[in-house]
């Protein structure tokens, strides 16, 4: 069994956070925590590479880094990619996660990884990829390894992978047929009892979970503020040039308005199949009121209106898709130093 | 996020910001005092 393993700068070896900007590098064999990964996986395993990457190289640089190490990594005709464990190190989650899913949708091949459930990479890939919980605690590296190490065995012989629980991944949210003695009527029933009676029960139901995001704190002064306009009512440029999507958009666009006091209907088009366009089409200020910002903005009430708006479709788009638009968007504000951002949501 | 004192009630989904059965100065004035409160909405402490 061939195999690739994926470390950040620190777990590489190659050093902490002064190293982070550190480029993707190329070693033959196993480098630190793989050198039990391969212990664990049994005699015939043998990592064959390890591809080490500082952190903030490898965020900042991502499709650079899923280009050439995706091609590294075909080269070694692995039989089994594994990154991390990561634990709670966001940005080697976010890079292992994003490796592991083109890896396995490339070269289809096994993957597995390890996160602590708060790691940001678990957000965005727990549904593509299978994340053994490594908690937070990078002294349990040994328990974490084994356990990575048992599912992707199971992985590379096809054997039936057992509940989340049971094999100690992330839940995926992926629903499976079993067979039943009682029916959901009859379970449910079960359910209440036991609750009541103040014993455990398990609901057969993930529940989403929203972490609580800390707001910012209010402007004092809006009158030298920069604000922006964004919506996820869809409106784009005619001919949408970004080609985003009406449904489950996985794409944003930002669109010049510096030179524009009022959108004009013949100027833009709606994607987004999920209301009646009909309005927001003869007059796009119903959905971005620019006319009215434009109007703030040369009475002071604001400071400058950012001359560009951000655009997206806001309809049946899984979360872990609508989390990762929402973070690009955030960062792109952050830098260009926008202070404040009116939304617009259909 | 659902709850917060940062959201606007909007007028309606297919024009959040709009209003198509009033003359267009009086639409205007419809935007721009849901504008206003959002602006107003930025200037207060998130609940």
């Amino acid at each position: 069994m061939r195999v690739v393993h994926y470390l950040n700068q620190f777990f590489g070896g190659v050093g902490g956070e002064e190293k982070a900007g550190a480029p993707l590098e190329v070693r033959e064999g196993a480098v630190g925590p793989g050198l039990l990964l391969e212990q664990l996986l049994g005699a015939d395993a043998k990592v064959v590479m390890t591809l080490i990457c500082g952190d903030n190289y490898a965020v900042e640089n991502q499709e650079e880094l899923i280009d050439s190490a995706l091609e590294k990594i075909r080269e070694a005709k692995p039989d089994l990619f594994v990154a991390g464990p990561c634990f709670q190190a966001g940005r080697y989650g976010m890079a292992s996660g994003a490796l592991g899913s083109i890896v396995q949708s490339k070269l289809d091949i096994p993957v597995v990884t390890a996160m602590s459930e708060e790691n940001p990479g678990v957000d965005l890939y727990r549904e593509a990829l299978y994340i053994i919980d490594s908690g937070t605690n990078a002294a349990k590296m040994r328990d974490v390894l084994a356990r990575m190490a048992s599912l992707a065995v199971k992985l590379m012989s096809k054997g039936e992978i057992g509940l989340p629980k049971e094999e100690g991944y992330l839940p995926r949210g992926l629903i499976r047929d079993r067979f039943v003695e009682q029916t959901a009527a009859e379970r449910l029933v079960v359910m209440v009892l036991a609750k009541v009676k103040g014993e455990p029960f398990e609901s057969e139901m993930m529940p989403t979970t929203f972490a609580p995001i800390p707001m910012p704190p209010a402007l004092k002064d809006l009158s030298k503020a920069k604000v922006m306009l964004i919506t996820d009512g869809g409106l784009v440029p005619k001919g949408n040039p970004d080609r985003i999507q009406g449904s489950a958009a996985t794409r944003w666009g930002s669109y010049k308005i510096a030179s524009c006091d009022d959108l004009k209907g013949e100027d833009y088009e709606i994607s987004h199949g999920g209301y009646d366009p009909q309005f927001v089409r003869q007059d796009p200020d119903r959905l971005v009121p620019l006319d009215v910002m434009r109007e703030l903005e040369r009475e002071g009430a604001i400071g400058k209106l950012h001359d560009e708006f951000i655009s997206t479709s806001g309809l049946a788009n899984p979360l872990s898709n609508t989390r990762r638009m929402g973070r690009e968007m955030a960062e792109r504000v952050k830098q260009l130093g926008i202070d404040a951002v009116i939304l617009t949501s259909t | 996020m659902v709850g917060s004192n940062r959201t606007v009630l909007g007028n309606g989904i297919v024009h959040v910001v709009g209003d198509a059965h009033v003359s267009p100065e009086e639409e205007k004035a419809v935007r721009r005092k849901l504008v206003e409160k959002a602006l107003e909405v930025l200037k207060s402490e998130a609940k």
